[in-house]
């Protein structure tokens, strides 16, 4: 029996995104059963021999419910495979959770996001892949290699296929999104404007001001993570009242909590876009997907065969 | 109490405030929530730079919430340069992991509900009902059990399901229906064990896995992540292994029931010395014979059994020894083969698969009082069953006695369906729905934040609590 071959095992979170990957990668996912107890406890069962093997566990930070159902998940599985003497163990999380709890902003405040961090690393990870991390300095939470992957190439690919991209402005909602959205506006050769927003708690947004000319621009908006939308709904709003002719939403991870769905189907939203790092339930004409399962599934590739993962940072596969 | 802060976890505020009076102090400030993406929230509202810092989280309801939040917690207490930090867990969460239900090939038990019910009359509906009907892909889904291996692998759309099947012709296709409302749950569920059914989908069957099927072990894991999230010092209440304390590089101060439990026995159940401790299971002999020990009174034991072939003579007279009694013979044996899947199996099982479960007594009950004794239950299958056979051996009267009530499921619809006269449970996990399903009459809760909260005082004074162990409270 050959072995160090790649195993693919998916957690519940996101089965699709895993099946995809599976097929890119021209293999079937390793027989594992995740369940649940009735007392709520998970329960993990590993269906294949694993020893020795390159072990890849698909597991997104997903669903209001089961967050944290889907992180013991993966911390378990991590663990059953450590404990079923795999030789490398990669988590593959498109979507980190807790990557907004990144810092202690009031006193005592949880660093939650370092703590997921060290709970993988006790699990026995060995290595992660994620994607457009809230905060990249996440990566410096881990003492093991974490390649943060970007979304940016699959969605310039979409944006200079899919939109009316001569005539564009990119638009970043806030002044912490500046740099990922220059970024993009150099790549496209095109003009940038910011919008500041001024918070009063967390999920709200009191008063937006834009900053740059968007009059009968069609406008790309540009984030990490849609949650509730509220940002995006308003900073859409502003960019109409400022004669935007249309606004195209294009975030990598659409987590689309609470009301988002009430508050997109009210809003004047051009397209929603985002990609499947999460699974996206919204039933919305303006909706879009961006495939990302190649980048990862090149990615899986190339880690397995120790080849260069950078080129990926670049070019859309 | 100088230096000393109390944090309750959302999972069981009441014993939290019972600890804290017991202490004498207040509980600490803290906000516990979540974010709009469902992420666990805290913020705690006082300092607690160079405090003592005992956080109470049980393992009971959402486990994983609650243990997701008890991480965070300790994490949150560390960071915020506490001296030290315990964590006080009444109920340890995943100690009971390896406990799933198996077949007798060793495989896990993902049965197909049964049309008839053998032995208990209350038709267990698969889990808890409003769980059950968000689980479209949960294998209980299938609730017409045919034969037909087509349909059940039809039903079963779930794809790490569909990687267990051996590989078939049959294409499932429509995986479209997966996330169609975000308020499903995607998690399926192990269905909840039926004892009389060791019949397994395509999934697991030992003849097609080519591969001896494991059930990973979470103990270690539970253990390494709480050292990892601060946790200095672990607090907890029998748990179902002691081994569990030595996977912790920490010290975990494990109290006993059992004081209370002896208390409880001596002064409300009459004419106790006339009575007789049960264990229900032969994994918690040694602890129901260590209280049968203290209170002087006799002890005995049910064993379950399964085996591969009928026995060639009675199995109850040829197997049961101690006191002696008959085991009666009707409902205890129960034969059933597996289900065919196609005809080959058929073909094996009708001649080979044949198991016979037996459920023995060993010892003397008849026309007396019992007192079964357990440190957890969940699905309450083995305590029911327990019952139903001690009634039928002549008990007159039946108690059970358990540490930690979980009653997942079906559980408290089966209980008051049993034999049961009356359980008495700890509140190491919230039994206001016990209680109040029960009635009154059938339950009496034992207190034991008198015994968590002494083991606080005595920690944070640095004094023994082996003291603890052997005294009622």
């Amino acid at each position: 029996m050959a072995s160090n071959s790649i195993k693919l095992l998916s957690g519940n979170s996101h089965p699709e995104l895993a099946e995809k990957i599976a097929e890119l990668l021209g293999l079937s996912l390793s027989k594992i059963g995740v369940y649940q107890y009735s007392n709520k406890e998970t329960s993990v069962t590993i269906g294949e021999s694993i020893r020795d093997e390159d072990c890849y566990i698909i597991q997104t930070g997903s669903g209001q419910q089961e967050i944290n159902d889907f992180l013991m998940e993966l911390l378990i599985m991590i663990h059953a495979c450590k404990t079923a003497s795999a030789r490398r163990i990669t988590a593959v999380i498109p979507n980190f959770p807790y990557a907004r709890q990144d810092k202690k902003d009031k006193s005592r405040a949880p660093i939650t996001a370092k703590l997921i961090a060290n709970l993988l690393e006790t699990a026995g990870c060995d290595h992660v892949i994620t994607m457009d991390l809230h905060a990249s300095q996440i990566q410096g939470f881990f003492h093991i290699p974490v390649d943060n992957l970007y979304a940016e190439p699959s969605v310039l690919n979409y944006i200079r296929t899919k939109t009316d991209f001569q005539n564009a402005i990119l638009v970043s909602p806030d002044a912490g999104g500046a740099k990922r959205v220059a970024s993009i506006a150099d790549k496209l050769d095109l003009n940038f404007a910011l919008i500041h927003k001024e918070r009063q708690k967390a999920n709200e947004v009191s008063r937006m001001v834009l900053v740059g000319d968007v009059k009968g621009k069609s406008c790309l908006l540009v984030d990490d993570m849609a949650d509730t939308c509220g940002t995006l709904v308003m900073a859409s709003d502003t960019l109409f009242e400022n004669g935007a002719k249309e606004v195209i939403a294009v975030v990598t991870h659409g987590i689309f909590s609470g009301s988002a769905k009430e508050k997109l189907g009210k809003s004047k939203l051009s397209r929603m876009v985002c990609t499947n790092t999460l699974p996206v339930d919204l039933q919305l004409d303006i909706y879009d997907e961006i495939d990302i399962s190649p980048t990862l599934a090149e990615a899986i590739r190339r880690l397995h065969n120790g080849e260069s993962v950078s080129y990926l940072f670049t070019h859309a596969v | 109490m100088n230096n000393i802060v109390v944090f309750g976890g959302s999972s069981h505020p009441t014993l939290v405030n019972k600890i804290c009076a017991n202490l004498g102090i207040k509980s600490s400030q803290i906000k516990l929530g979540k974010f709009s993406n469902g992420e666990t929230s805290i913020s705690i509202g006082e300092s607690v730079r160079e405090k003592d810092v005992y956080v109470i989280q049980s393992g009971c309801g959402h486990v994983n919430d609650n243990f997701m939040e008890l991480l965070i917690l300790l994490n949150a207490c560390k960071t915020a340069s506490a001296s030290r930090v315990t964590a006080v867990m009444p109920y340890f969460c995943y100690s009971r992991q390896p406990d799933i239900p198996y077949t007798a090939k060793g495989a896990p038990l993902i049965s197909k509900p049964k049309e008839s019910y053998t032995f208990e009359s209350v038709p267990g509906t698969p889990v808890s009902s409003t769980v059950t009907t968000q689980k479209p892909r949960s294998p209980s889904d299938k609730v017409n059990a045919n034969n037909n291996a087509n349909s059940i692998m039809e039903n079963m759309r779930s794809p790490k399901l569909q990687a267990l099947e051996q590989p078939s012709p049959i294409r499932i296709s429509d995986s479209g229906d997966l996330h169609k409302s975000p308020s499903m749950s995607r998690i399926p569920m192990v269905p909840e064990r039926k004892e009389n059914s060791s019949e397994l989908g395509p999934l697991f069957n030992a003849n097609n896995a080519g591969y001896k099927l494991w059930v990973a072990q979470a103990g270690t894991l539970i253990a390494n992540l709480l050292t990892t999230a601060g946790a200095d010092h672990v607090i907890t209440m029998d748990l179902h292994d002691s081994q569990f304390q030595g996977f912790f590089d920490i010290p975990v101060d494990n109290l006993y029931c059992k004081p209370i439990a002896h208390n409880y026995i001596q002064y409300n159940i009459p004419n106790y010395q006339e009575a007789v401790i049960v264990s229900p299971d032969a994994g918690g002999a040694k602890r129901a014979a260590s209280l049968a020990d203290a209170l002087e009174i006799s002890f005995a034991l049910i064993h379950k059994e399964k085996r591969s072939q009928l026995p060639k003579g009675p199995p109850d007279a040829s197997l049961t020894s101690g006191g002696g009694a008959a085991v009666s013979k009707k409902p205890l044996i129960s034969t059933m083969s597996s289900l065919a899947l196609n005809s080959q199996d058929m073909k094996n099982s009708s001649s080979s698969s044949k198991y016979v479960q037996t459920t023995m007594l060993v010892g003397d009950v008849r026309n007396k009082t019992c007192i079964m004794v357990d440190d957890l239950v969940d699905t309450s299958y083995t305590i029911t069953r327990a019952a139903k056979l001690l009634k039928d051996q002549g008990a007159t009267k039946v108690y059970a006695l358990i540490t930690h009530g979980v009653f997942s499921g079906d559980a408290l619809n089966r209980v008051s369906q049993s034999a049961i006269d009356k359980i008495i449970v700890t509140n190491t996990v919230p039994q206001e729905n016990t209680v109040k399903f029960l009635g009154k009459d059938r339950v009496h809760v034992l207190d034991v934040s008198g015994i968590f909260g002494e083991s606080i005082r005595r920690i944070h004074n640095g004094e023994s609590i082996s003291m603890l162990f052997e005294h009622g409270w």
